[in-house]
């Protein structure tokens, strides 16, 4: 006999649900619409009894802004070039790590590491390998004859971003790393070994065998990892303030600085609702890919 | 030693070789950062730069941990160098503390509440709020974190260590309701059920049947809690004011203030703050590769 879910049932269901209801109502839902509505105001934090409804002058605002488009090509380079270096850099050391050798569990362990380290942490450590006149990385370089004047790297525009792009790869790698790794565990051996008997090479059965297999799982993680770069705040922020000038600006700092620096609220709430816009299409694509909750309309 | 002995081994040496190679690439910064911060000033900025250092001493350390203003030469006096950011590292260390397992404890408290309604109840919406959830997730902080903290000022929370912990609640609570609820509905009911005909009544099924068995999917989610609480800078800078309610990215950032870094002392803030988060990740590893497998993760 099954036990049939009396009225007690139902309200210990209703109770357990009732602080997630409450904590989502209050601190979630709350603030996303509040952040949509202010969109739609002039809102200054210091003067809150002054705003008014200003209906579409804040998108008009940004969208009028060089400055806002400048921040919308530099994330759109930042986010691509720290994809592509992460996901090569991930597919190899993933390689790397899915080897049957002894040791491997301290090795992955080191590679992984970089995840966990406060982003402060790593914006600290930048700043002080990089740094122009004392740092180890000009040191190294000007050592190995590679350069002979110091490179500027927190203080030039280009290589501001690339300075930020390393942080990036530096600290995300391990995600594609664990999600590719936990996918090339679970090839079957038959097919390299009947490539082997076909005779290919490493560089063939990596192109042929492993990378179809790994297709899938890779298209969804470029794609999270995509949505999640270009809004990134504080890997940009930490590092380089935006800075040199507004060089290595993204729209989550410039919403930022118009927030905090401009005071207006409405302006940085309106860049916030594009990101969101644009989030919801790369979520539609992800959703797309990934075949998510396909099960759940099924049953 | 048979010529295929002879490539098995040479493969192996290079395999390791490499690995070797993109570990040492991929700590150096972390390595490089300790190393600084076991130098005395005077070697920090010696040429060539030293990895392992001549002289080695704790002082950096001692004047985080110990808290006791600096002391330097000025002419023949010995001068403070006046209310530094580092007599504060300690307090702010606690700070750091409260708040990520604060809003861990309450984040898993709700959302292991809700995972378990969602999955063994029956009522409108439940199969709508985990997506509803991981979307929610999916909004980067920024878009919220002045919304956010409006409510706190009609809360009167500001500059509180409180308004960080629901903060912190807002930001990892979707997340944890999602990996929570996955984990939750991978549970075979049968076993609930067996003990419901042995006359156990539903809290006790809950606490001595469920929760046990919950157990990998609530560490799993109160590391990816912790790591997000602990590594968070954008919440503590808007919501918190004064030197002594501060957190270690928000103080920390503030070594940067005064004419003159020092850096030995901030790598040594950089590795005390690192430790915590280290700790935790020998410790649970394996579980932390669970979570990953659990769904996407935010980062």
């Amino acid at each position: 006999m099954r036990p049939s879910y009396t009225l007690s049932d139902r309200t210990v269901g209703l109770l357990f649900i009732a602080p997630f209801v409450t904590a989502a109502l209050f601190f979630m839902i709350y603030p996303v619409a509040e952040a949509i509505r202010m969109a739609f105001y002039s809102y200054n934090p210091l003067r809150p009894e002054l705003s008014t409804f200003v209906g579409l002058a804040n998108f008009e605002y940004i969208f009028r802004d060089p400055l806002f488009w400048d921040s919308f090509w530099q994330a759109t380079v930042w986010t691509f070039l720290s994809i592509v270096f992460q996901t090569v850099f991930g597919v190899g050391i993933a390689m790397l790590l899915h080897q049957a050798l002894a040791g491997m569990a301290i090795f992955r362990g080191l590679l992984l590491f970089p995840y966990i380290v406060p982003t402060v942490v790593i914006a600290l450590i930048w700043r002080w390998i990089f740094n122009p006149e004392i740092g180890v990385v000009n040191h190294a370089l000007q050592g190995a004859g590679l350069i002979n004047e110091p490179i500027y790297w927190l203080s030039t525009p280009s290589m501001a971003m690339a300075s930020t792009i390393m942080l990036n790869v530096w600290k995300y790698m391990p995600f594609v790393v664990i999600c590719v790794l936990a996918r090339l565990q679970t090839v079957p051996l038959e097919l390299y070994d009947a490539a082997k008997v076909d005779g290919a090479g490493i560089v063939r059965r990596f192109l042929d065998v492993t990378l179809p297999q790994l297709k899938e799982v890779l298209i969804v993680v470029i794609v999270f990892r995509t949505i999640w770069t270009f809004n990134k705040f504080e890997e940009i922020y930490l590092l380089t303030k935006g800075g040199p000038g507004t060089s290595t600006f993204n729209l989550a700092v410039y919403s930022f600085e118009q927030s905090i620096a401009n005071l207006r609220l409405g302006v940085g709430a309106a860049t916030g609702v594009v990101m969101m816009v644009m989030l919801s299409l790369g979520s539609i694509i992800y959703l797309r890919v990934s075949g998510f909750g396909e099960d759940e309309r099924a049953s | 030693m048979t010529r295929n002995e002879f490539w098995g081994h040479t493969r192996r040496l290079v395999s390791y070789a490499v690995l070797c190679a993109v570990t040492f690439l991929v700590c150096f910064p972390l390595v490089w950062a300790v190393s600084t911060s076991l130098k005395p000033k005077s070697e920090i900025f010696s040429t060539p730069p030293t990895l392992v250092p001549h002289t080695v001493t704790l002082e950096n350390y001692k004047a985080l941990i110990t808290g006791r203003p600096q002391y330097f030469q000025s002419g023949d006096q010995q001068v403070t160098s006046g209310t530094t950011p580092a007599q504060f590292f300690m307090r702010w260390f606690v700070n750091s503390m409260i708040v990520t397992l604060g809003s861990t404890l309450i984040s898993i408290v709700i959302s292991t509440l809700a995972a378990y309604s969602l999955t063994r109840f029956r009522y409108w919406g439940r199969t709508v709020v985990p997506y509803f959830s991981l979307l929610g997730y999916m909004v980067p902080s920024i878009i919220f974190v002045f919304p956010l903290f409006l409510v706190m000022v009609q809360l009167d929370l500001t500059d509180s260590l409180l308004s960080l912990v629901l903060g912190y609640v807002c930001i990892t609570l979707p997340f944890c309701m999602w990996l929570m609820w996955a984990f939750m509905r991978s549970i075979p009911i049968e076993i609930e059920e067996a003990a419901l005909i042995d006359g156990a009544s539903r809290l006790q099924v809950f606490w001595q049947v469920v929760l046990p068995t919950a157990l990998p999917g609530i560490i799993a989610a109160a590391i990816f809690s912790m790591i997000v609480s602990w590594n968070d800078y954008l919440f503590g800078r808007v919501f918190l004011n004064s030197l002594d309610n501060l957190t270690l990215t928000v103080g920390v950032m503030l070594f940067f203030e005064g004419t003159h870094v020092d850096w030995g002392l901030l790598m040594a803030a950089s590795v005390l703050m690192t430790v915590p988060m280290a700790i935790l990740f020998m410790a649970l590893q394996r579980h932390l590769v669970a979570g990953f497998g659990a769904g996407a993760v935010k980062g």
